[in-house]
C-alpha cells in the first residue's frame, strides 16, 4: 500500500477529507481494476517474485467481480471532490478469514489500498483504514492485519504508526 | 547538457524535406569534433595533466621553511585548533574547492568511471582557476552509494572552501547535492543541477521582457526530465511561475500525476515525482505536441538531436513562442529551422550560435562570490541572484533577440555576478565574511585578473611549454 509517502509529519486536526468514502457496486470495476493493477504494479518494484501476470486485468475484474457478493470480503471505493467528483480516486480491498487455531477468532486482512498521488500525504489513507477496520470490525473481525511487500518502507512505517507490529513472516525462495 | 531521460515520444511522419544544407552541417560537425578530439589526446599526452600546485609564498631559501613548515607551522595550527573558523584565513581553505565525481554520467559518455573523468575534472579546474581564480582539485572518486559518496564529501570538507560536484547521474545527483548541503558547513554545488538552471532561468527572464511576458502568465513546457529541469522547474515556481502552467515532457510523453509510471517515480526519482503531482494542471496527457499547444516558452534540455523538435510543433505553441534547445553538443533544433517556424527568440548551449545559455557563465563567478565571503552554504536565493544579475548584465550591454545572455567575451559579467552572490550571501546571513558590493566586485576583479596574469607569466617565462603543433606531435608519439 502507499497511502502516504516520505513519511513527513502530518498537520491534521481533523482535517476535510477530501474524499468521500462509499461500498464498491459492480458499476465501479471498470475503476477499480486500473487502480488494483496500478497497485500491483507498484509490488512488483519491490521484489521479483511479485511480477504481476499478463492475466492479472482479468484475474482483476474476475475477483473483483465475484468479492462484491462476497460477504466475507469488504471493498470501500474512494470518490473524489471537486473536479474528480464521481470519480473513483482510490479504494481499499479486505476479506475475513477465519484464525482456525488462534483467538481473536476471526481476522480482517486488509490486501490492498491504493490512492491516485493527488490524494496522499493528505489524511485520506488514515481514514481509509480507520473506515475498512470498523467495516471488518462489524463483520465478526478480532485482528485486523495488513498484507503488503516486505520491501515497502513505506507501508511499514504507514502501519507501524498506527500501531501495526509484524506478527507473521512470508518467507519466499523460487524453486523454478 | 544532453540528458539521461529526454525524448519526447515521437509520433508519425518524419520532416517532409530535409535541406541539404543541415545534413552536410551534421557531417562537418562530426568532422571537427572528431579532430579537436585527437588534437586533445595529442596534447594531454604531451602535457600530461593541466593543472598543478603552485606556492603561493615566498621560498628564499630552505630556511623559510622553518616558518612555512616546523617549528613555526605549529603556533598556525594551535590557532586553528582553537577556533577551526580560522582555517579559514590562515590556510588556502577560502579559496580551494574540490570537484568531486563518481565519474556516473561524463558529459555525453555515460558511466564512464572515476578515472576517466579526470581528464573532463581537470579541464573544469582549469576553466575555474582561468575565469574565476578559485583553485580547483579535481576529485574523481570511488562511491558505490550516495551514502559512500556523500561520507567521502564529509571526509573532505575540512580542507576546502567549497564542492562541486561534477558529471554525477540523476536522479542519484539530487539526493546527493540536497543531503550534502544539509551536512556541509560549507557551499556545495552541482554544475549540472544549478548552473544549468541559473543560466537558463537568466536568459529565460530577458526573453520575456523582450516579447512583453510575465513569468506569472506564461505557459512552459519543459522537454527533458533530467537534473537541469528538474531545478528549473523548482526555480521558475519559486519566481512565481504558476505550476499549472508547467507541463514536463520525457521520453514517455507528458509527465502528470496520473501516469502508468509515477508510483515508479515515486520509489526510484522523488525529485520527478513531486513535479509531475505540482505541474500540468488541466491534465494535458499525450506527447510534447500536446503539451507546446498554445505554449508560450519551451525549455528543452533533452536530446542532441536536431529533429526532436519540429516545424510544427513551434507553429503549435503561442505567438513569438521562446525557444530553448540546449542539447549538446547538437540541440534539440537548429535555430534556424525554429526561427523560421516562427519562433521569436531561439538559444542553445553552443557558442557558434547567438544566446548561447552557458554554465561557464555562472559557476566560476558564484565559487568566486560565495568563496569570498566564506559563505557557508547555496541556497536557492544565491542561484536566482545569480541568474539576475547575468541577466541584468545582458540588459545593460543592450537586449535583442540575439543577445539575451552576455557572451564569455563579456568578461566583466564575472566580477558582476560574483559580487552579486556574495552580497546575497550576506544578506542572507550564511557568510563568515562581511564585504561590501563593491569590495566584492574590486576583489572579483583583482582575483580573476590575476589568474590571468599568471597564465601568461607562466608562459612567458616558458615554465608552460608553448603548444606544440599537430605536425610536431606526430612526429614524437611514444612507440
Amino acid at each position: 500500500m502507499n497511502a502516504t509517502n516520505e513519511g513527513s509529519p502530518r498537520s491534521h486536526e481533523e482535517p476535510t477529507i477530501p474524499i468521500h468514502l462509499r461500498p464498491a457496486r459492480p458499476a465501479d470495476i471498470p475503476a477499480l481494476v486500473p487502480l488494483l493493477l496500478r497497485l500491483k504494479r507498484l509490488n512488483e518494484e519491490f521484489d521479483p517474485l511479485l511480477k504481476v501476470r499478463d492475466d492479472a486485468e482479468t484475474q482483476a475484474n474476475e475477483i473483483l467481480r465475484a468479492q462484491l457478493a462476497d460477504p466475507k470480503a469488504v471493498i470501500l471505493a474512494a470518490e473524489g471532490i471537486g473536479a474528480d467528483k464521481d470519480k473513483v480516486v482510490g479504494f481499499v480491498r479486505a476479506l475475513v478469514r477465519e484464525r482456525p487455531f488462534y483467538t481473536p477468532e476471526w481476522e480482517g486482512v486488509i490486501v490492498d489500498i491504493y490512492l491516485l498521488p493527488l490524494y496522499r500525504r493528505r489524511g485520506v489513507g488514515d481514514y481509509l483504514l480507520r473506515e475498512i477496520s470498523a467495516a471488518l470490525k462489524a463483520k465478526g473481525a478480532g485482528v485486523v492485519t495488513a498484507e503488503f511487500p516486505a520491501q515497502n518502507e513505506i507501508a511499514i512505517r504507514f502501519y507501524a504508526k498506527r500501531g501495526f507490529r509484524p506478527i507473521q513472516l512470508l518467507h519466499a525462495r523460487s524453486v523454478t | 547538457m544532453a540528458e539521461s531521460s529526454s525524448a519526447p515520444v515521437v509520433e508519425g511522419k518524419e520532416p517532409k524535406r530535409k535541406p541539404r544544407s543541415r545534413r552536410s552541417t551534421d557531417a562537418r560537425e562530426k568532422r571537427k569534433t572528431d579532430a579537436l578530439g585527437r588534437r586533445a589526446v595529442e596534447l594531454s599526452q604531451f602535457y600530461q595533466g593541466k593543472v598543478e600546485i603552485v606556492p603561493k609564498v615566498p621560498i628564499r631559501s630552505l630556511a623559510d621553511f622553518a616558518l612555512w613548515y616546523t617549528p613555526g607551522i605549529a603556533e598556525v595550527s594551535r590557532a586553528i585548533a582553537a577556533d577551526p573558523e580560522r582555517s579559514f584565513d590562515l590556510t588556502g581553505r577560502w579559496n580551494t574547492i574540490a570537484i568531486v565525481t563518481d565519474g556516473s554520467r561524463v558529459l555525453g559518455l555515460g558511466d564512464i568511471g572515476p578515472r576517466a573523468a579526470l581528464p573532463v575534472m581537470e579541464g573544469k579546474a582549469l576553466l575555474f582557476k582561468w575565469l574565476g581564480g578559485v583553485d580547483a582539485v579535481p576529485l574523481p572518486i570511488v562511491a558505490k552509494t550516495p551514502e559512500a559518496f556523500l561520507a567521502t564529501l564529509e571526509s573532505l570538507a575540512p580542507a576546502f572552501g567549497g564542492i562541486n560536484l561534477e558529471d554525477i547521474a540523476s536522479p542519484k545527483c539530487f539526493g546527493i547535492l540536497e543531503e550534502a548541503q544539509k551536512r556541509l558547513p560549507i557551499p556545495v554545488w552541482h554544475d549540472d543541477q544549478l548552473g544549468t538552471a541559473a543560466s537558463t532561468i537568466a536568459g529565460l527572464l530577458n526573453a520575456l521582457e523582450l516579447t512583453n511576458r510575465s513569468i506569472r502568465e506564461v505557459r512552459t513546457v519543459l522537454l527533458g526530465a533530467g537534473a537541469a529541469n528538474l531545478v528549473t522547474v523548482r526555480l521558475l515556481l519559486t519566481l512565481g511561475h504558476d505550476p499549472s502552467r508547467i507541463s514536463v515532457v520525457d521520453q514517455k510523453g507528458i509527465l502528470h500525476a496520473e501516469r502508468r509510471d509515477v508510483d515508479e517515480l515515486m520509489l526510484h526519482n522523488p525529485w520527478k515525482y513531486k513535479v509531475a503531482l505540482r505541474t500540468n494542471g488541466g491534465g494535458r496527457t499525450g506527447d510534447l505536441a500536446n503539451a507546446l499547444e498554445g505554449a508560450d516558452v519551451l525549455l528543452a534540455a533533452s536530446t542532441p538531436d536536431p529533429n526532436t523538435i519540429r516545424t510544427e510543433h513551434i507553429q503549435a505553441m503561442a505567438k513569438d513562442p521562446i525557444v530553448f534547445a540546449l542539447a549538446n553538443p547538437v540541440p534539440e533544433i537548429w535555430p534556424e529551422v525554429a526561427l523560421q517556424a516562427g519562433a521569436a527568440i531561439v538559444a542553445t548551449g553552443r557558442s557558434d550560435f547567438p544566446n548561447q545559455v552557458n554554465n561557464s557563465l555562472i559557476f566560476p563567478a558564484v565559487f568566486r562570490g560565495v568563496l569570498d565571503v566564506r559563505a557557508k552554504s547555496i541556497p536557492d536565493e544565491i542561484v536566482l541572484a545569480a541568474a539576475r544579475e547575468l541577466a541584468a548584465h545582458a540588459r545593460d550591454v543592450g537586449l535583442s533577440p540575439t543577445h539575451i545572455l552576455p557572451t564569455m567575451e563579456e568578461l566583466d559579467v564575472f566580477p558582476h555576478v560574483a559580487a552579486a552572490v556574495g552580497t546575497s550571501a550576506v544578506q542572507l546571513g550564511i557568510a563568515r565574511r562581511h564585504l561590501s558590493h563593491d569590495e566584492l566586485l574590486e576583489r572579483a576583479r583583482a582575483m580573476m585578473g590575476r589568474s590571468t596574469r599568471l597564465v601568461k607569466a607562466l608562459a612567458r617565462a616558458k615554465l608552460t611549454p608553448k603548444m606544440p603543433s599537430a605536425k610536431a606531435l606526430g612526429g614524437k608519439k611514444d612507440q
